[in-house]
């Protein structure tokens, strides 16, 4: 949502309705198309990221519709547009704007087919899943982890035993500047001295939905199949996350995980709570 | 001279006022461990001596913040920083080092907390030169007359020697430049100046060679060049890069016409328009290159009806043309070594070396290999050369451990000049199998770039992530036709409404 567009445009139609109003008495014909308008600006720049244009193609057919609807269901105020609209077209008094109109609009035409014939073209877009679901088991040398009941096994010892956790931690923290945070970086922001080469972008862990939203094995998961281990519909293709399964052994990883928590202060999603 | 001055100064105003030290309070300090100890120690060390678990991957490597040495500063050659000296790194890092910009995650009190627990680990700032004095900058707005003024500065002062004739970094002693700790260090690439690691305005580069860099190659201007001149160098430094780096993600290939002869070198691809792609070190697998000697590439293509040719371009300090290279040549995980970059005794074993990767076949919908060499399931194309050698060849990559060479056939052209190398590759298009280069379709790209000086071989490389190759189409259609039939189309439909809405008025009007 691109709230700043957005109020603007309320703005503006609080605007026209007070001026429309108290001054000038605007008809319903001309309402219909500030309407138009306002709803075509929201769509085109309101909305964070950007509508597929074939989307906002879709979206304004039916408020098009839904606009004539509006002014049918009331036949005295059709009579009205209608009226406006045939002695705009006959009156000689509209000479002038009628000719105007009559050149304008096909020149408008025209320099849409010219912008659509010269737009540079864009590469294929591809939709993608950011938080699959993660398979209900993973192997992982040898062994079958399953995700859904699996824990960190070194989680507890945060209350029993401080000091062993606090090893683990620093191990974890040791893993990552080894390997993590030229992409992920040292804020854990996804803004590595590396970051910039790639796109998805490397994920931002300090982001209120990312690890805070997740469970420790869904986070075992990622970091032991990488990006060649995602399901389709999240272009494993496209990202540059590595499979640490091979470079990284299960307690490494696990280290990890709690390096990345201890970090950013997030709590772990609980094992058994839904997504 | 000038510490005998302040050491006499110290002596005659001690007994009446004590040096204003900025140290802040015991409960700042205290405040600021906490924050360091949790942003700061896994790269600058618990101690502030640039220990840490980081410093082996990082180049430049960490502040030592034992040793009085701070390449910015906004006061004099071999002096300490002023307190805002430290707190404007911290807010804005350093820009492709791995030191980011904490501005927006550490508050203005935390920053500022952090610089006087930074300042405790140097018994410096205690003394006598606790608190030095900050140059004045009167800022001179650019002026293109001067640049020829600038131009003699920089020639008068030898700028060259490190940094280049053109600026480009690859001056004579580039090579063997060391720091203060003995680790081989980098002149700046004047090209690229959203590299400058104490950023890029016009104050930050005046304010670099007034003060020099401490504990670098990179030394103080401020007694040997008037004020004048200086700015007339910032100009000339100012005039050599664009703003900023214009990173793109699609090539487009243009028509080219009449044959392509790559003899004739980058003439051939005068008036395209080139992209520039951003260079990242390989980090995954083994052969990982944490400091890759190239950080971005610059890309051009053409094409007809039976060729297709890149042109690459990319900035490297040296060229090496002796030793060898090769895509199965092994590389250690990662060698921690200090020297790892510029050893002597290893000079010429590497050459430098470019390829172009592209996905074998044509693949379905927006699918692509893995990046890196492809994978078991979904080859890449390689094209290759060995700049020490006059050959290039397609390999097919299957994944790092299966890369083989094909007998296809791929034309190279190759120059190094200045600090630039550049390379061209031509290929048969339509290939015969594999990938068809199809006009108006975008075809996935990647490229890596080997530095040899930087010990870069195998897949010990500088990479990019997947981008596009866009095959404008040979025959552009003019736009003219299509807007003249659609306007008349329009102005008709238009006139038939008027004129049905008028006739049908005046025969209400006459029924009336």
């Amino acid at each position: 949502m691109n709230i700043f567009v957005l109020l603007a445009i309320i703005a503006a139609l609080v605007a026209i309705q007070v001026v429309g109003t108290r001054f000038v008495k605007l008809n319903r014909l001309a309402w219909m198309a500030i309407w138009w308008i306002a709803l075509y600006l929201a769509l085109s720049f309101g909305i964070d990221p950007p509508l597929p244009t074939t989307i906002i193609a879709l979206f304004m057919a039916i408020v098009t519709l839904a606009l004539l609807a509006y002014l049918s269901a009331d036949s005295e105020e059709l009579e009205t547009a209608k009226n406006t609209i045939v002695s705009f077209m006959t009156e000689r008094k509209y000479m002038v704007p009628l000719l105007i109109a009559v050149v304008a609009i096909p020149l408008l035409v025209a320099f849409k087919v010219y912008s659509d014939m010269t737009q540079p073209p864009q590469p294929p877009a591809s939709g993608r899943t950011i938080h699959p679901p993660p398979p209900a088991s993973i192997n992982f040398e040898g062994n079958t982890i399953n995700l859904a009941t699996a824990n960190n096994p070194y989680r507890d010892l945060e209350e029993s035993d401080p000091e062993a956790f606090a090893q683990h931690n620093a191990n974890g923290r040791r893993i990552y500047f080894e390997n993590c945070f030229y992409c992920h970086g040292d804020n854990m922001e996804g803004s590595g001295m590396f970051a910039h080469g790639y796109d998805p972008l490397p994920a931002n862990f300090n982001d209120p939905t990312t690890i805070s939203q997740l469970q420790e094995s869904y986070l075992f998961w990622r970091i032991a199949k990488g990006a060649p281990g995602l399901p389709g519909e999240s272009t494993p293709w496209a990202s540059a996350m590595p499979a640490w399964e091979n470079f990284l052994t299960e307690e490494e990883i696990w280290d990890v995980i709690i390096f990345l928590y201890e970090f950013t202060g997030y709590e772990p999603r609980a094992q058994g709570m839904p997504h | 001279m000038k510490r005998l001055a302040l050491l006499t100064a110290f002596f005659v105003l001690s007994a009446s006022t004590l040096f204003a030290q900025d140290l802040g309070t015991e409960a700042q300090r205290a405040e600021g461990k906490v924050v360091y100890d949790q942003k700061c120690a896994h790269c600058h060390g618990y101690n502030g001596d640039a220990e840490s678990v980081a410093t082996a991957y990082l180049r430049p490597t960490p502040r030592d913040f034992t040793s009085g040495n701070y390449k910015f500063r906004s006061t004099a050659s071999g002096e300490l920083p002023t307190t805002e000296d430290i707190k404007r790194s911290i807010r804005d890092g350093m820009p492709y080092t791995s030191m980011p910009a904490w501005q927006g995650i550490l508050s203005e009190s935390d920053i500022t907390n952090l610089t006087y627990y930074i300042k405790s680990f140097d018994q410096m700032f205690n003394g006598p030169y606790g608190s030095p004095e900050a140059i004045t900058i009167n800022s001179q707005a650019y002026d293109e007359s001067r640049l020829a003024r600038g131009r003699e500065v920089f020639e008068a002062n030898q700028c060259a020697d490190c940094h280049g004739e053109n600026g480009r970094g690859n001056g004579e002693s580039a090579a063997e430049l060391m720091d203060d700790w003995g680790y081989p260090i980098r002149p700046a690439d004047m090209t690229k100046r959203w590299t400058f690691r104490a950023s890029a305005t016009r104050e930050d580069i005046y304010r670099t060679f007034t003060t020099g860099l401490n504990g670098t190659p990179m030394p103080s201007y401020q007694q040997t060049i008037e004020e004048d001149d200086r700015w007339a160098l910032v100009d000339y430094v100012w005039s050599l890069s664009r703003d900023e780096p214009d990173y793109g993600t699609v090539v487009t290939a243009q028509g080219a016409s009449g044959a392509i002869d790559i003899s004739q070198g980058p003439a051939l691809f005068e008036n395209v328009p080139g992209t520039y792609f951003p260079i990242v070190g390989q980090l995954i697998e083994p052969g990982r290159a944490f400091y890759p000697g190239v950080n971005g590439v610059e890309v051009k293509a053409i094409y007809n009806q039976d060729d297709i040719a890149f042109l690459l371009t990319w900035n490297d300090m040296t060229a090496e043309t002796s030793g060898s290279n090769g895509l199965t040549m092994e590389a250690p995980l990662f060698d921690p070594s200090m020297a790892d970059s510029a050893a002597a005794d290893t000079a010429g074993t590497y050459s430098d070396a470019v390829a172009l990767l592209l996905p074998a076949e044509t693949m379905a919908g927006v699918e692509k290999p893995y990046f890196m060499f492809g994978d078991s399931k979904n080859p890449m194309d390689i094209w290759y050369t060995d700049l020490a050698t006059d050959n290039a060849g397609v390999f097919v990559g299957r994944g790092i451990s299966n890369i083989q060479e094909t007998e296809q056939t791929l034309e190279r052209y190759a120059n190094y000049d200045d600090g630039v190398w550049t390379v061209i590759f031509k290929r048969k298009r339509p290939m015969d199998g594999g990938l068809s280069f199809d006009e108006g379709t975008f075809v996935p790209i990647t490229f890596s770039v080997w530095d040899g000086f930087n010990h870069e071989r195998g897949n010990k490389r500088g990479l990019s992530a997947w981008y596009h190759v866009y095959l404008s189409p040979l025959e552009t259609q003019s736009a003219a036709g299509p807007m003249l039939k659609w306007g008349l189309i329009t102005l008709l439909v238009e006139l038939a409404l008027i004129g049905f809405i008028r006739w049908r008025n005046k025969k209400e009007a006459v029924a009336a």
